[in-house]
């Protein structure tokens, strides 16, 4: 599936970066760990690595 | 006391695992996402309906299918599902780039045994229940993730519409050790069509560096016409010369298999997405600061921390909860490969239930 956004999520505990809320061109909204196993994780940095696709950080 | 082993003699010095399929799912019984999808095309690479079965493709096709779990099966083999490819939308003129197959990815750690990379490598034998409307030649490839070798035989659709049992035997690979983790290290592929940027040329039938034209020489296009159907089942894939006969597993034993990729908490024929039953749902407590705890541990370890869908108690909207009655934005942290730590529910309430589905995906 494509790719829609990817937004920076803080864990409210440690306020830290811990995982990423990504949307799907469907709608669909998933969080994927920040792992280099879980396969979404390396389809997001493929995708960030393309010009014009910017990964939303709100901050913590 | 002494051991007596029970199997084939052939085998008898080679390491096989109880389980000699390495395929998993191949009797295509389980179907946690959905039992039939429309409109399969282009941008839809993916899993969509039978576990551990992807569909690959590639280039801008207009191709369409229904990709469905078919209770079509051949007669008097003991199995009672099939995965079906049902072309909805033709494409008769194929561009150079576009692609679709089927395939499944296994991990390395579970491979060790077949010695791949070494002078006692083993051959690897796979067979399998093919029924398709279009007669003709068929591609079927393995490909070694980890180091880029591939190597692809033939079958032949000689009835159109007509179960036939199909035996492919692929010579050992002495060049390219695989992975000793839980990525992808081997993978089995059925070609659908092709066009010609990878199907011109010779077919790679010995295993060397990947080359991408003769990937799938010789492939018919399955998508020529909306008349065309592709079923399979009985897929297994085993060390050795010989194909034996396919090892049916127990059912709670092969969901478990496909759970530690992908599962949820949908009742048994309720569709993620689409089912609304309250039954589909967990409860939680919410804790004083309105967050909540995930119903841990997983059913089954999973491969990998897996990405998470949450949706509210009785609806299909993504990424909430429902939040003593209110539905309410929520992220799954702290995912590992057993469990999540909390879910991080805005303006949660505390001491309220929290109300919701989950699938984990942690596939290859």
């Amino acid at each position: 599936m494509n790719i829609e956004t990817v937004e920076k999520i803080y864990d409210i505990y440690t306020n830290t970066f811990s995982v990423y809320k990504l949307t799907y061109a469907n709608g669909i909204i998933c969080n994927v760990p920040l792992n280099e196993e879980n396969t979404d994780y390396q389809a997001i940095q493929e995708w960030a690595a393309i010009d014009g696709n910017n990964i939303i950080d709100p901050g913590a | 006391m002494a051991i007596t082993r029970i199997g084939n003699p052939a085998l008898a010095n080679v390491r096989e695992p109880n389980f000699r399929n390495i395929i998993i799912n191949g009797d295509m019984s389980q179907a946690q996402r959905a039992t039939s999808v429309t409109g399969i095309g282009n941008g839809n690479a993916g899993y969509h309906t039978c576990d551990r079965w992807k569909l690959h493709e590639g280039g801008a096709t207009a191709a369409e299918f229904t990709q469905s779990q078919s209770t079509d099966v051949p007669t008097g083999q003991g199995f009672a599902k099939s995965f079906k490819m049902d072309c909805t939308t033709a494409d008769t003129s194929l561009a150079a780039d576009e692609i679709m197959n089927i395939y499944q990815r296994f991990e390395g750690q579970n491979l060790q045994y077949l010695k791949k990379g070494t002078s006692n490598a083993e051959s690897l034998t796979l067979s399998f229940w093919v029924k398709a409307t279009k007669t003709g030649t068929y591609v079927t490839n393995l490909y070694d993730n980890d180091n880029n070798r591939a190597i692809g035989k033939t079958y032949t659709i000689s009835s159109s519409d007509t179960w036939e049992k199909k035996t492919i035997t692929f010579a050992a690979d002495t060049s390219g050790v695989l992975g000793n983790d839980n990525a992808s290290s081997l993978e089995v592929y059925f070609q659908l069509f092709a066009g010609s940027n990878q199907n011109t040329g010779s077919l790679q039938t010995s295993w060397g560096t990947y080359v991408a034209a003769q990937w799938a020489s010789g492939q018919v296009n399955v998508a020529d016409s909306t008349s065309n159907n592709w079923l399979i089942t009985g897929v297994q894939l085993e060390v050795g010369t010989t194909a034996s006969d396919f090892q049916f597993l127990p059912h709670d034993i092969n969901k478990k298999r496909c759970e530690r990729y992908y599962q949820n908490s949908f009742d048994v024929g309720n569709i993620p997405g689409t089912s609304t039953d309250n039954d589909d749902a967990e409860l939680t407590t919410s804790w004083t600061d309105g967050n909540a705890p995930f119903p841990n541990p997983y059913r089954t370890e999973m491969r990998a921390p897996p990405s998470v869908i949450l949706r509210p108690r009785g609806s299909t909207t993504t990424g909430q909860v429902n939040n003593g009655a209110t539905n309410r934005s929520t992220s799954a942290d702290q995912i590992s490969n057993k469990g999540i730590g909390y879910l991080n529910v805005s303006s949660g309430t505390g001491g309220q239930f929290n109300a919701f589905t989950y699938e984990l995906n942690s596939e290859l």
